[in-house]
């Protein structure tokens, strides 16, 4: 582990993080990936786009975040010192406007008039809609009909800022048939669409690119704690579920082995239960989407079912690396339940006025758990990917509260 | 090799063009699907059995639809392997090809090979079989005298084109359009062109498929091509009839008798 953390450099040339990643889509797509690929590589360096997409995250997303110090909640945890990284305060709300406001630029530079993009719990579609608005292109979103219903204010957001959403109602009418619906919508207009996948997920070159657009979390995270600790974090915590934001906090961090990274799934109502979305915890590699990795399935490679009580991490697969880097060690997945998600919510809510995302809910799980097992003097840093006003219905319902 | 190679070379010399036919393994029962193959088999020359897949990429809504029937039929690859098997009984002389999904063939592991050729299977097709794993499966296959049937897109470029037909055997499946199956064919041309290139590169038989509905077009594709994959149209056939056995086979019939006639003609 030691020597292939200090040669980290994924994924390889076929897309690979060892033997994760890769490109298992039909073969119309096979050149459009290609495509991306060839054009991203060339202009990633590039000081022009460099220049632009700085400009960008600056005054239209509002970077950087601040690195905040939890302090009451540090005091009621008696335990390691929480800060957090503040992703909520990003324009749209979450992480998710990082990725979009990088791939759209890529999208105006292949020449691409046509977004399409996939989203689950409508955080991803609204960074989506608000890039698209900005640059005048059009956007159609894919989104489970599921999904449009319990997240009727963000569908609403979308459509003011001129996207179209199109719903999807086969297989479970959610996230993973929304992103099978945009892949299908990509096959046939792949002439002139873009499709902005939304996590570190798909196929290559997605994971690498989504991960390189939201790495400014955890580049800013670097130069943030030298100047605020003089040191790096002891532990950076994040949650899972296709696993682009903790990605994005993690990668600039993998070769500093006296960091500890811990992801945290959704446990959803237990993971003996069967009724989660974990597969890092209880799956098995195979292959979707585009890429292979750990994924809930059958003994049959079906695609089984996931429940979480927040939909951003109802999503039965994960991003390949995430794969890789826990069967290299480098990463500690562990996994949250609802309850515990629900919990952390109401406690950062109430103690230090920040209503996380349900989904940022699960790494303060986490957190809730064993800042008492470590030291005073440690420095735990949570990745706050978003905010949570969207989820205000889901925990009024949990708490038997209707408006 | 076996069957497929066989098959080609018997149409070749009946004056006629291949015709391939697809349905779902277990639409909408086991039993109901048995019945739809063996009515295919005797029209058609080579047959594919959808392997049915929880997130079909490629598909559209009617054969997303079959596969979703399927699977809560409880369809299993036990089940479609004991279904080749029985169809085995009754056929000995033309090619079963099982197409799915590279995660379902995956879950088999290594004993997929030796399953699949037991119970009669002549070649896979992987629809997301990425093209640095298609040695490795063209190898594993060619081992037990299998074909690996590759596909071949209107996006593929020439130069892929060359490096796909190494690792390929049987058939190769032209998919005519940007979309997915089912949906309508647009540009004539090109598939003219594309067909003509790849004849060029290689003897293997090239075969179109994705939105041939009528046989005008199964017609004007057979013409330009070895043959012709009907997959959509006759699962639409079958589901207008709400899955009524005896009307869904008669339909079935006369639209296989029509499609026959139609790569027939010169």
């Amino acid at each position: 582990m030691v020597n292939k953390t200090n040669n980290y450099n994924y994924p390889d040339k076929n897309g690979r993080f060892g033997s994760f990643g890769g490109r298992y889509v039909s073969e119309t797509l096979i050149s459009a990936l290609e495509e991306l690929e060839s054009l991203y590589k060339k202009i990633k360096n590039d000081k022009k786009f460099q220049e632009e997409l700085t400009n960008d995250l600056q005054t239209f997303v509002g970077r950087p975040s601040p690195l905040y110090f939890a302090k009451r909640w540090t005091d009621k945890l008696n335990g390691a010192k929480v800060f957090l990284k503040r992703e909520d305060l990003n324009h749209t709300g979450a992480h998710k406007i990082n990725n979009t406001v990088g791939q759209v630029l890529l999208a105006k530079k292949m020449g691409k008039k046509r977004i399409i993009a996939e989203t689950g719990a409508g955080q991803h579609g609204v960074a989506t809609a608000a890039v698209c608005a900005r640059h005048g292109l059009e956007c159609i979103i894919f989104m489970g009909s599921e999904d449009i219903e319990r997240q009727a204010q963000n569908v609403y957001r979308m459509k003011l800022m001129g996207a179209e959403v199109c719903p999807v109602s086969s297989g479970t009418s959610t996230l993973k048939d929304a992103m099978n619906e945009a892949m299908r919508d990509w096959v046939s207009y792949i002439d002139d669409t873009h499709y902005i996948i939304g996590s570190v997920a798909g196929p290559h070159p997605y994971p690498m690119i989504v991960r390189d657009f939201n790495s400014i979390v955890g580049t800013e995270l670097k130069k943030q704690s030298k100047i605020l600790f003089g040191k790096y974090p002891d532990k950076i915590v994040a949650c899972v579920g296709g696993g682009s934001n903790a990605m994005g906090i993690f990668y600039p961090f993998i070769k500093d082995k006296e960091v500890d990274l811990i992801g945290v799934e959704a446990a959803g109502s237990g993971l003996s239960s069967g009724k989660h979305a974990a597969p890092l915890s209880d799956g098995s590699p195979g292959v979707l989407h585009g890429m292979k990795t750990y994924l809930m399935q059958n003994s049959d490679g079906q695609i089984l079912g996931t429940h979480s009580v927040s939909a951003g991490l109802d999503y039965p697969g994960v991003g390949p690396e995430h794969s890789f880097l826990k069967d290299m060690g480098r990463v500690h997945y562990e996994a949250a339940t609802d309850k515990e998600a629900l919990k952390a919510f109401h406690d950062l809510s109430r103690i230090e006025g920040i209503m996380p995302a349900l989904e940022t809910s699960h790494a303060l799980a986490w957190v809730s758990k064993n800042a008492k097992k470590l030291k005073k003097s440690d420095i735990v840093v949570v990745n706050l990917s978003g905010r949570g006003d969207k989820d205000m219905q889901s925990v009024a319902k949990a708490d038997g509260i209707n408006f | 090799m076996g069957r497929i190679k066989d098959s080609f070379e018997r149409v070749k010399n009946q004056e006629s063009k291949t015709l391939i036919t697809y349905y779902v393994a277990g639409d909408n029962t086991l039993n109901f699907s048995k019945k739809v193959f063996l009515k295919l088999l005797s029209y058609a020359d080579i047959i594919e059995i959808g392997v049915p897949f929880s997130d079909p990429m490629a598909e559209g809504s009617v054969i997303q639809r079959s596969h979703e029937r399927a699977l809560s039929s409880d369809i299993s690859f036990k089940k479609i392997l004991s279904l080749v098997k029985d169809l085995r009984i009754h056929n000995q002389d033309k090619p079963i090809v099982l197409m799915g999904y590279m995660n379902n063939f995956l879950s088999q592991g290594e004993s997929l090979f030796k399953k699949i050729k037991k119970a009669g299977v002549d070649g896979l097709i992987i629809v997301d079989l990425p093209y640095e794993e298609s040695e490795f499966f063209y190898n594993k296959l060619k081992d037990i005298d299998l074909d690996l049937i590759r596909l071949i897109s209107p996006t593929t470029p020439k130069k892929t084109i060359e490096k796909i037909v190494k690792f390929s055997s049987g058939f190769l499946y032209y998919v005519s359009f940007r979309g997915v199956t089912g949906a309508k064919l647009s540009n004539f041309k090109e598939v003219q062109d594309k067909v003509k290139y790849i004849k060029s590169k290689t003897k293997i038989p090239v075969v179109v498929g994705f939105g041939i509905k009528e046989g005008e077009i199964a017609q004007k594709m057979s013409k330009i091509s070895d043959g012709v994959v009907i997959g959509s149209r006759l699962i639409d056939i079958i589901q207008q009839n709400n899955f009524r056995l005896n009307t869904s086979l008669n339909l079935l019939e006369k639209s296989l008798k029509k499609f026959r006639r139609d790569v027939r003609k010169r």
